[in-house]
């Protein structure tokens, strides 16, 4: 099937879910916080303006498409209030999760807030869901191999420490967050450290910072100070240092079980 | 419309002529003034024979022309008689393409099948045919964009949508459908472009009731979205296939699945098939082989052979003599890790394991793929096919509970890189390899016979590189290219038109 060229995962990610070890039935999707109804006219418009702008991505029952997550068991929508949340995230997208922003009439946003309410409403009812992943999938590990492999030829422990930077991980991540997370972790909160970029200058001068963009043709970093600074990169030299390199070139390497084995072991780390 | 004009040319208002002279015998031909078709060519080799661009002036190329239009362009633009016509979901815009004047601009009415992107329009003789979301064909008149009929491809209502730019071959108007989330046989139609009317409809799953030959082992799916090639002498039209539905549960759908994510070669008279090959046998993560079927006419092995190539999805290029199918190559180009080798025929063999499970299985590509919908281009000179490609990660997931209707399964891209690759075609060797930065780009390639190679990168360039080497020659920071550039030569000036954005984008020298 066609596929938008800027797929990128999660959007309103896929946080919140149950503990480890709860059955694939007592999985229950995060409940609306603030219960609201909405006319049925209203629903319905928003049937059709989300089927024709958002359906592709996140199915036309809202329940996950072909790149997008399931609105229905989704954290912000569960926590939003007549589109307090919804709707800035339509309107400014989320580029690095590659959702475009949309530019629609106020009827048709809040139109839109109302249809994905119904059907996370009509969802809790039906209790469970389809095309998801629960904590109960994901226990097919070995833990004590995923130490191994954490320690040896994975080489997570030259970035990562079980009692450092990792301790507590199983209490703030769970399920599939913390796979993905575990693999590349763009996802989610906090975000990953940014990749550390040193430019020296014609004249000599040394500038460090966080990187804040690259390409062939120029190097922008966020400096010390805080200030955003750019150049050509025809003009000066530099080097990035991207602990997400690791991640990126671990994934031609893992193996299935070691995939499996070493989320079983973060899972231990409370 | 806002009409902004850059530096350089501007010259007075050349009107718009009706769009005569686009018949068959043009489209075998088409003028250097022109770009009469979704590939330029029947030939999909992407590559442009104007000369007047060289590596040595690229370096100069200044932009003409800013046009702005009210919806993002991912589609290839058509030009015919010194008129550009670009098409969006629901969308069709007329503009000259001399003074970048908005002529006209066609809305289709609202209607709630996916607005996801739109490949482009078909023009034949005095129309331009314009693919609808919900699946209709709609004529209109080339000099002021009125409807002249308005036809149904597939019913919408069953979950067919349509973003196809049409193949004109001879009076055959061949008119494809996409439709993922249901379980929808896959079909082609070709249509009358004078009068509308359906003249055959070839399946590549059969419809309810039907048992195919080889028969599709209950899957279906298939769909023909990307726009097909042509060989008039041996009168076939190629055209690749998509995924198997239900998308991710391989285990209702035993078999190969054919024809799903294959290439079919069709003739155009009848619609019937003159030979299949499967690109993904028992496809389970989207990857369609709906990607363009190059045709090339060069020496393989020191003898001269009918080829066709196509960078597929799943990773893998594939090198046929398209006289009969038959493989003369296969080769990885991206990152791939579902396959546990290549059969005898040239079949990547799927693994099982890395079939979706409850548990996950990452996987390479990811499921937008090792490339996608983007045009890839062939320079004969050199013997390189040049794709852009990705090498990306996803994690996939089936369990029974997920069903045996549409997606019926789960996944989620980790990440990938962007690159933009040559390939010898005949060692499957990558010559070269050019970062195209984090993610994927939705550019697709353009070479030219000078040896330049135009795309862009994925944080926001236009760019043209030495098709020998892949080095840099020149960039234009015009936002993420959308769109497969084209050239073509207007008053003695050779153009490279690039869609970024809510906008078209024309470049030459000063």
């Amino acid at each position: 099937m066609m596929t938008v060229f800027w797929i990128l995962s999660l959007l309103l990610a896929a946080q919140g879910r149950g503990g480890p070890a709860q059955s694939t039935a007592s999985q229950r999707p995060p409940q609306t916080v603030t219960p609201q109804t909405y006319p049925a006219e209203q629903i319905k418009a928003g049937e059709t303006r989300f089927s024709a702008q958002c359906g592709f991505c996140h199915g036309r029952d809202a329940a996950g498409g072909e790149t997008g997550p399931d609105l229905t068991r989704s954290v912000l929508v569960a926590q939003d209030v007549r589109g307090d949340k919804i709707l800035s995230v339509v309107r400014s997208g989320r580029q690095d999760k590659g959702m475009p922003p949309f530019d629609m009439s106020d009827a048709d946003l809040n139109a839109i807030v109302a249809y994905i309410h119904d059907q996370k409403t009509k969802g809790e009812g039906l209790g469970g869901g389809r095309r998801n992943v629960d904590v109960s999938d994901l226990q097919t590990g070995n833990a004590d191999a995923g130490r191994q492999y954490f320690n040896g030829a994975g080489g997570c422990a030259k970035c990562h420490s079980a009692t450092g930077d990792l301790a507590g991980l199983a209490t703030r991540f769970q399920g599939l967050t913390l796979m993905e997370r575990m693999l590349y972790p763009t996802n989610g909160r906090p975000a990953p450290a940014p990749a550390k970029v040193t430019v020296t200058l014609p004249a000599g001068e040394v500038v460090k910072g966080s990187l804040v963009s690259r390409d062939e043709f120029t190097i922008t970093l966020k400096d010390d100070a805080g200030m955003n600074r750019s150049w050509p990169v025809s003009d000066v030299k530099y080097t990035v240092d991207d602990p997400l390199k690791a991640h990126y070139d671990q994934l031609s390497k893992y193996t299935d079980d070691d995939m499996h084995n070493i989320y079983a072991y973060l899972q231990t780390l409370k | 419309m806002r009409l902004v004009l850059g530096i350089g040319l501007l010259v007075a208002g050349a009107m718009a002529v009706v769009a005569q002279g686009v018949d068959p015998a043009m489209l075998l031909k088409p003028p250097v003034d022109s770009w009469p078709t979704y590939h330029g060519d029947y030939s999909g080799e992407h590559h442009s024979k104007l000369s007047q661009i060289t590596p040595a002036n690229v370096g100069q190329l200044t932009q003409v022309w800013k046009a702005q239009l009210t919806a993002g362009i991912k589609a290839t633009p058509i030009l015919v008689n010194g008129v550009l016509y670009v098409s969006s979901p629901d969308n069709l815009w007329a503009i000259d393409a001399r003074t970048a004047k908005q002529l006209w601009h066609y809305t289709y009415p609202m209607n709630d099948a996916f607005h996801i992107g739109h490949r482009g329009v078909a023009v034949y003789k005095d129309a331009v045919y314009l693919t609808t979301p919900d699946a209709h064909l709609v004529a209109l008149n080339a000099k002021d964009g009125t409807v002249k009929w308005n036809v149904v491809i597939a019913d919408s209502h069953k979950g067919y949508w349509s973003t196809n730019a049409p193949l004109v071959v001879g009076n055959h108007m061949l008119v494809g459908v996409s439709g993922d989330f249901d379980n929808l046989p896959g079909q082609l139609k070709s249509i009358d472009p004078d009068t509308g009317k359906t003249q055959w409809i070839f399946y590549s799953t059969p419809p309810a009731g039907v048992v195919s030959d080889p028969p599709s082992g209950g899957a279906t799916g298939g769909q023909m979205w990307i726009t097909g090639t042509y060989d008039p002498v041996l009168n076939l039209v190629y055209v690749g296939t998509g995924n198997p539905t239900p998308v991710l549960n391989g285990q209702m759908r035993p078999g190969d699945n054919k024809w799903t994510c294959s290439i079919v070669a069709l003739n155009p008279d009848t619609g019937k098939l003159a030979w299949g090959f499967q690109a993904s046998p028992h496809d389970t993560h989207d990857w369609d082989a709906a990607e363009v079927p190059v045709l090339v006419d060069a020496n393989f092995n020191g003898a001269p052979r009918k080829m066709l190539m196509q960078a597929s999805r799943n990773g893998y290029f594939f090198v046929l003599d398209r006289t009969n199918g038959k493989s003369l190559l296969t080769a990885p180009f991206a990152a791939v890790n579902w396959a546990k080798g290549i059969d005898s025929e040239g079949h990547p063999i799927p693994n099982p394991d890395k079939e979706p499970a409850r548990d996950g299985r990452l996987i390479a590509p990811n499921e937008s793929g090792g490339t996608n919908y983007r045009s890839p281009s062939f320079d004969a000179r050199t013997g390189l096919f040049i794709v852009s490609a990705q090498d990306a990660y996803s994690l996939y997931f089936f369990k029974p509970e997920d069903g045996t209707y549409g997606w019926a399964g789960a996944d989620y891209s980790l990440t990938g890189k962007a690159f933009l690759r040559a390939i010898d075609y005949q060692t499957g060797k990558i010559k070269w390899s050019h970062e195209l930065g984090d993610g994927a780009s939705g550019a697709g390639v353009l070479s030219t016979e000078t040896g330049i190679t135009f795309t862009g990168d994925v944080p926001g360039n236009a760019i043209a590189v030495r098709t020998s080497d892949g080095v840099t020659l020149w960039h234009a920071g015009i936002g993420k290219v959308g769109n497969s550039p084209i050239s073509y030569q207007l008053d003695g000036k050779q153009i490279v038109l690039f869609g970024g954005g809510n906008s078209l984008y024309a470049f030459a020298l000063p």
